[in-house]
């Protein structure tokens, strides 16, 4: 197979991106527990985040139910056992004893998306503080009307520095790091929020999933929401139909029937409040039956987006996975296999940036399950207890998850080779052994 | 000290990805523009065949080309985009000769996925909008306006997940796109959207067709008044339209990479297949309504990557994989039922999967050989560099001190005589009735003496300058006819002469300019300068090729060169030289109509400056170094155009291409002295006199690389050059089609390096060769080392004698 791909890249048949592109879909599919890396956890609850920075895809930031945050580098090991496994300890600790440390659980920990001299961490406690990475000190913290679930910072933002924060609260509080203070709550939902998502393509939309199972679409600059995900709208009837009355007739035809068609068009448009403008017109008195839509059966404990923009993926309280594009704000009806899902804490789903294959924290393992198809794809057996978080890091293509025995496990593709190298050498120094036979 | 490097391509890219055919540079002109990589080459077709127009680099890579016709226009504009997401619109400037860009810019998108398949790039053809799709998932489109300006782009969401192709429609109201994408269950289908340009989004469209043909991968719009599209797949090929109609017929497998229409109102296609094979495709209809396909196989060509038909059965086939070609579709069959006949080729280095560097003669002129094309169009390389001189005869001659070849008439086209002059004496070869070269005497000639110049005059004269005399001999009786002695106590040092006019320096800096009229030489004019001459040059440069109007002359002391008019002599222009080295070598001459003073300095740098021929004006001072000895510059002619030998020690041929002055080096070691030899026997030769060596040779043609093609009908992947065993060795392999199963063989073969002939054969099958690679090992001389897959092999070579 992979033949095939070199083969067709040397006769520039494949042009490099798409090359790379395969190899790494390659690497991806072949994801199995890493057999070179170890996390030594210095977590003494069950971990809730990881989280790979953004700038050099070298530090994992992991927050854990104890109140404790670790960053440990990904890339250059602190020892190695037994000669070739590497053993990843924390090269930063926060916790209870820090002085400004969390005092209970630490539900989300997250990078400051522009360098790695910034983390935020959002705990049970009510707090979201902000961390320097340097002097492991508190530079900013603010308080939350009840326990955070979730914090997220955008990770194309030119124009602002805001933290969305989602806590036991129905409102979406925007803390600013810049001020130091909120500058904006977003209400809408009707119980707390568990999950919450920046738009990849545009730096002022936020998505937001709360316990009342609803997920939200905002424009930062903009009062009230634009839009409700509702599981029971699917694709089908987006596009105005076909109008039968403008085939096959000559332009002067036409252009008299044109005014005619004015009306029925406008029509339509009004019966699709799903789009881009339209919606903007209607909202902030979205039509109450809009606004109660659902996305899930019970609460919306993960929101995801893919790298291009184009679709979110959310996981519910119900068990099950939904796949929304997100400019139409439709469900796909992409049916993901059963599976059985975490109901009372915020998942993290993790997504390949192809989009290929979505990570799903199922209990106690993990699911790969394909996009489109909505097969599973693979299962990930490893940790003993329920997972909660995954995370993937395009640069190395390798997963983190984290999960209540406290452990952070890295899968890594299992590239074949790994035993067959060792072959290799052997077979080479049979050869060796024949050169000096020659030579002499 | 630091070391710069500077990069240079040497070889324009030559796969072709693009063409299309169309009224670009005038209403009048059939164009055909042809994508190559990152140029743009702009041809005109002529009865004569295709004429090269322009060609221009475009800064990226070309992913989409299109012809269209804007509105209100008589003329073709051309849409480009870049793999990088740049666009342009160009058109033909007519008044000025030149490219116009009508609008440019970018349609990249900060986020979103590249699609898999390639760039798609598409001209609705009522011109209402580019389409453009870039990004998985999106549709760009660049609206035109009423006056045929682009107004801004938007994106439409494509919920098709892996678009295969578009297409717009032709004879819809509304610009309307088919779409042919593949599902989630890998299930092909088309379906067609209109573009709604006020509302930004698609309109679904009016007819849609599911579960096509699972190679279905190239669609053909049709024009109007059949309308519709051709969906071509690997076993079938399917024609559907908004009427519902629906034809079919099966295929020989195969996979379509390429059409071309033939005829405007689209009822015949020219298909390329991924094996070379060329097919016709027939829609017959009755009015406007289809009633049935036809496929007929028409012949072999390269593998196609573009199709453009341009008229009366000629054909362009662009090709990626192998050399593009020009070919004509005959309306009979030839001997083996093909219908094509190759009238061009057109080289094509790509794709270059390895290659290696060989210098033969180790003379640091290494040539490359690649492993060149894909598939049956795989070939090995030979490229070259500099110009090659190809020895033809040599005697060994010690101590050559000049060179000239002489016309036994002087309207006589070949070379007759050539006069090799040395310290004390001068002897005269000629050609005998055999060819070969004799020695001979010509009376009236001074052989005692070295001789300074020889040449032939008007009215059948021959001119020898000796330190003495200026000699003048008929050239039929071999007879001294006049004669001009040097004053008394000086002694010519250099001369020149053209048919009518000799110019000699003699020591104390005098300059005599003689005439030669009524076949009797007339001291015309001398004149003394400052300073002593170095040397001199009459080549007549104006309008008249008997007579030159301008003279240039080399001084020693303020190491300048001079413009002098003739027969006057009176000083045009100095240009002083600078530095310490006295010039050694001056030369007027016209190359590709244009006026160059060449002056060789003894260091062997050269200076070149433009010439107006009326007025002696020097400009555009050149310099460059050519080698580290003293140069002598002489004009030569191959294939009817002039060209500058500068003998040294880096011999060098100057021509010029574009108006540009080129500088190729030769493959020869030291030339002391050149001329022309252009005889019978050996046409348009070269007499070259080296370190004790007198030969004659012929030359390449004056171009900066030369490429031979060794076919191998299988792709060459690896190629290594062992120079102790003097081979090269290269793996390949080749598709072996055996009934349906399909098996791949593959090669090891050993060539010479010197002939490039094969001389051993190692077959190795059912090996997958995923990326071989080949060595050569470093101390046993007999051996190349194959690593493959995870084996490795030895190959001696026990049976190659040398």
């Amino acid at each position: 197979m992979w033949c095939e791909a070199v083969r067709l890249r040397e006769r520039g048949e494949l042009r490099a991106r798409r090359f790379e592109a395969v190899a790494r879909a390659r690497r991806a599919a072949s994801l199995a527990l890493s057999n070179r890396k170890e996390f030594a956890t210095p977590h003494h609850g069950a971990v809730n985040s990881v989280q790979v920075d953004l700038t050099e895809g070298r530090y994992l930031l992991s927050g854990a139910s104890d109140g404790s945050a670790a960053i440990f580098d990904v890339q250059n090991a602190t020892e190695y056992e037994a000669g070739f496994i590497a053993k990843h300890r924390s090269i930063l600790l926060v916790d209870k004893q820090h002085e400004n440390g969390h005092k209970f659980a630490v539900s989300m920990a997250i990078w400051y998306p522009v360098d790695t001299g910034l983390f935020v961490t959002a705990s049970f406690d009510q707090y979201v503080k902000v961390w320097d990475t340097n002097s492991a000190q508190v530079v900013m913290d603010f308080k939350m009307p009840g326990k955070v679930y979730s914090a997220a910072m955008s990770p194309i933002a030119t124009t602002h520095m805001l933290i969305a924060t989602g806590s036991a609260d129905v409102q979406v509080r925007l803390c600013d790091i810049a001020s130091g203070a909120f500058t904006h709550t977003l209400s809408g939902h009707r119980d707390g929020i568990m999950s919450l998502e920046w738009s990849a393509s545009s730096e002022w939309i936020l998505m937001s999933g709360g316990c009342d199972g609803a997920i939200r679409f905002w424009d930062i600059r903009r009062a009230g929401c634009f839009c409700v995900l509702d599981q029971s709208r699917s694709q089908l009837g987006r596009r105005p139909p076909f109008l039968e009355s403008t085939v096959e007739k000559s332009y002067s035809v036409q252009q008299r029937k044109g005014k005619s068609n004015k009306k029925p068009q406008t029509l339509h448009k009004s019966q699709i409040p799903g789009q881009g403008q339209i919606q903007q017109r209607l909202h902030p008195g979205l039509s109450t039956s809009q606004n109660r839509a659902t996305a899930h059966y019970g609460a919306v404990t993960g929101l995801r987006t893919t790298t291009d923009g184009m679709y979110l993926l959310s996981s519910g309280s119900d068990s099950r996975l939904r796949l929304w594009d997100i400019d139409s704000g439709r469900n796909t009806l992409v049916n993901f296999e059963a599976m059985r899902l975490q109901t009372s804490k915020p998942l993290q789903l993790a997504v390949t940036e192809d989009p290929s294959l979505v990570f799903v924290p199922c209990m106690a393992s993990i699911k790969a399950y394909n996009l489109w198809s909505g097969m599973t794809f693979q299962t990930l057996r490893g940790h003993y207890e329920l997972v909660n978080c995954c995370y993937y890091s395009a640069q190395e293509q390798e997963l983190f998850t984290g999960s209540n025995d406290r452990q952070i496990l890295v899968w890594s593709p299992s590239t074949p080779d790994f035993t067959e190298m060792e072959d290799d050498d052997r077979r080479q120094k049979d050869f060796v052994a024949d050169e000096d036979n020659w030579s002499d | 000290m630091s070391v710069w490097n500077y990069v240079v391509t040497a070889h324009k890219p030559t796969s072709v990805t693009h063409s299309c055919v169309g009224n670009f540079t005038s209403p009048q002109q059939l164009n055909l523009i042809v994508a190559k990589c990152t140029r743009i080459e702009i041809h005109l077709l002529t009865p004569q065949g295709l004429q090269p127009m322009v060609d221009v680099p475009i800064y990226g890579r070309i992913a989409t080309l299109e012809l269209f016709r804007p509105h209100n226009e008589t003329q073709d504009s051309l849409f480009i985009a870049t793999e990088r997401y740049k666009f342009c619109v160009l058109q033909w400037d007519g008044e000025k000769s030149e490219l116009l860009t009508r609008a440019m810019g970018d349609v990249s998108d900060r986020i979103g996925r590249p699609t898999d398949n390639g760039q798609i790039g598409i001209i609705d053809p009522d011109c209402r909008l580019i389409g453009l799709h870039l990004y998985d998932g999106l549709f760009k489109v660049i609206p035109f306006d009423n006056k045929g300006q682009l107004k801004e782009a938007f994106n439409i969401r494509l919920e098709e997940l892996q678009v295969l192709d578009i297409k717009f429609l032709y004879g819809c109201v509304k610009p309307t796109i088919v779409v042919l994408y593949q599902d989630n269950k890998d299930a092909r289908h088309v379906k067609t959207y209109e573009v709604a340009l006020k509302d930004k989004d698609f309109v679904e469209g009016p007819w849609s067709q599911n579960n096509l043909d699972n190679g279905a991968g190239l669609l053909i719009p049709v024009p109007a008044p059949l309308g519709g599209v051709i969906i071509i797949g690997e076993e079938t090929i399917v024609y559907c339209n908004a009427n519902a109609t629906f034809k079919a017929i099966p295929i020989k497998q195969s996979i379509i990479r390429a059409y071309g229409r033939v005829d405007p109102d689209g009822s015949r296609y020219l298909l390329g297949d991924n094996t070379g094979i060329l097919h016709l495709l027939v829609l017959t209809h009755e009015r406007e309504r289809v009633t049935g396909l036809k496929i007929e196989y028409l012949g072999d060509t390269s593998i196609a990557s573009s199709i453009s038909y341009l008229d009366n059965g000629v054909v362009y086939v662009g090709s990626r994989f192998g050399d593009s070609q020009l070919v004509k579709l005959n309306l009979q069959a030839d001997t083996n039922g093909s219908y094509v006949e190759v009238l061009e080729r057109y080289v094509n280095l790509g794709p270059i999967v390895d290659f290696c560097v060989v210098d033969l003669d180790r003379q640091g002129q290494g040539q490359v050989v690649t492993c060149s094309g894909a598939f049956k169009d795989g070939s090995l390389r030979v490229v070259r560099n500099g110009i090659g001189i190809n020895e033809q005869a040599s005697v060994e001659l010690q101590g050559i001190k000049g060179l000239w070849s002489l016309k036994s008439s002087f309207n006589d086209p070949y070379d007759m005589y050539l006069v090799v002059s040395f310290i004390s004496e001068t002897r005269f070869l000629a050609m005998n009735m055999e060819d070969e070269l004799e020695e001979t005497e010509i009376e009236g000639f001074d052989a005692q003496t070295q001789t300074l110049f020889c040449q032939n005059a008007i009215s059948d004269l021959l001119i020898q300058v000796t330190a003495n005399s200026v000699r003048l001999v008929s050239c039929t009786s071999r007879e001294l006819v006049d004669q001009w002695n040097a004053p008394e106590g000086f002694s010519v040092n250099v001369a020149s002469a053209n048919v009518s006019q000799v110019l000699l320096a003699t020591g104390g800096g005098h300059l005599v300019y003689l005439e030669i009229k009524d076949s009797k030489l007339v001291e015309v004019k001398h004149i003394q300068l400052e300073h002593e001459i170095s040397c001199v040059d009459l080549n007549p440069i104006g309008d008249n090729p008997q007579y030159s109007s301008l003279a240039a002359v080399g001084m020693w002391t303020d190491i300048s060169v001079r413009i002098l008019s003739l027969p006057d002599l009176e000083l045009i222009r100095k240009e002083n030289l600078g530095g310490e080295i006295v010039p050694r070598s001056v030369l007027l001459c016209t190359l590709e109509g244009i006026s160059y003073l060449l002056c060789a300095v003894g260091d062997g740098h050269l200076f070149s400056f433009l010439l107006s021929a009326n007025t002696g004006e020097l400009t555009d001072r050149k310099k460059v170094s050519l080698g580290t000895q003293p140069i002598s510059l002489r004009t030569f002619s191959s294939k009817g155009t002039t060209h500058v030998f500068a003998s040294s020690d880096r011999p060098t041929v100057i021509y010029s291409s574009n108006k540009k002055l080129l500088y190729s080096n030769v493959n020869l070691k030291e030339v002391n002295h050149m001329c022309p030899f252009n005889t019978a026997a050996i046409p348009d030769s070269l007499a070259i006199a080296k370190e004790g060596e007198l030969s004659i040779g012929t030359i390449d043609d004056i171009q900066k690389l030369h490429i031979r093609t060794i076919p191998l009908n299988e792709q060459a992947r690896r190629i290594c050059h062992q120079e102790q065993s003097r081979t090269l060795a290269f793996c390949s392999f080749k598709h072996n089609q055996i009934s349906i199963e399909e098996s791949e063989i593959h090669y090891v073969r050993l060539l010479d390096h010197q002939t490039l002939s094969f001389c051993q054969l190692i077959l190795l099958i059912n090996m997958s060769m995923a990326a071989p690679s080949l060595a050569v090992h470093s101390r046993m001389i007999t051996m190349f080392i194959i690593v493959w897959e995870q084996h490795m092999f030895y190959l001696r070579k026990t049976n190659l004698q040398r």
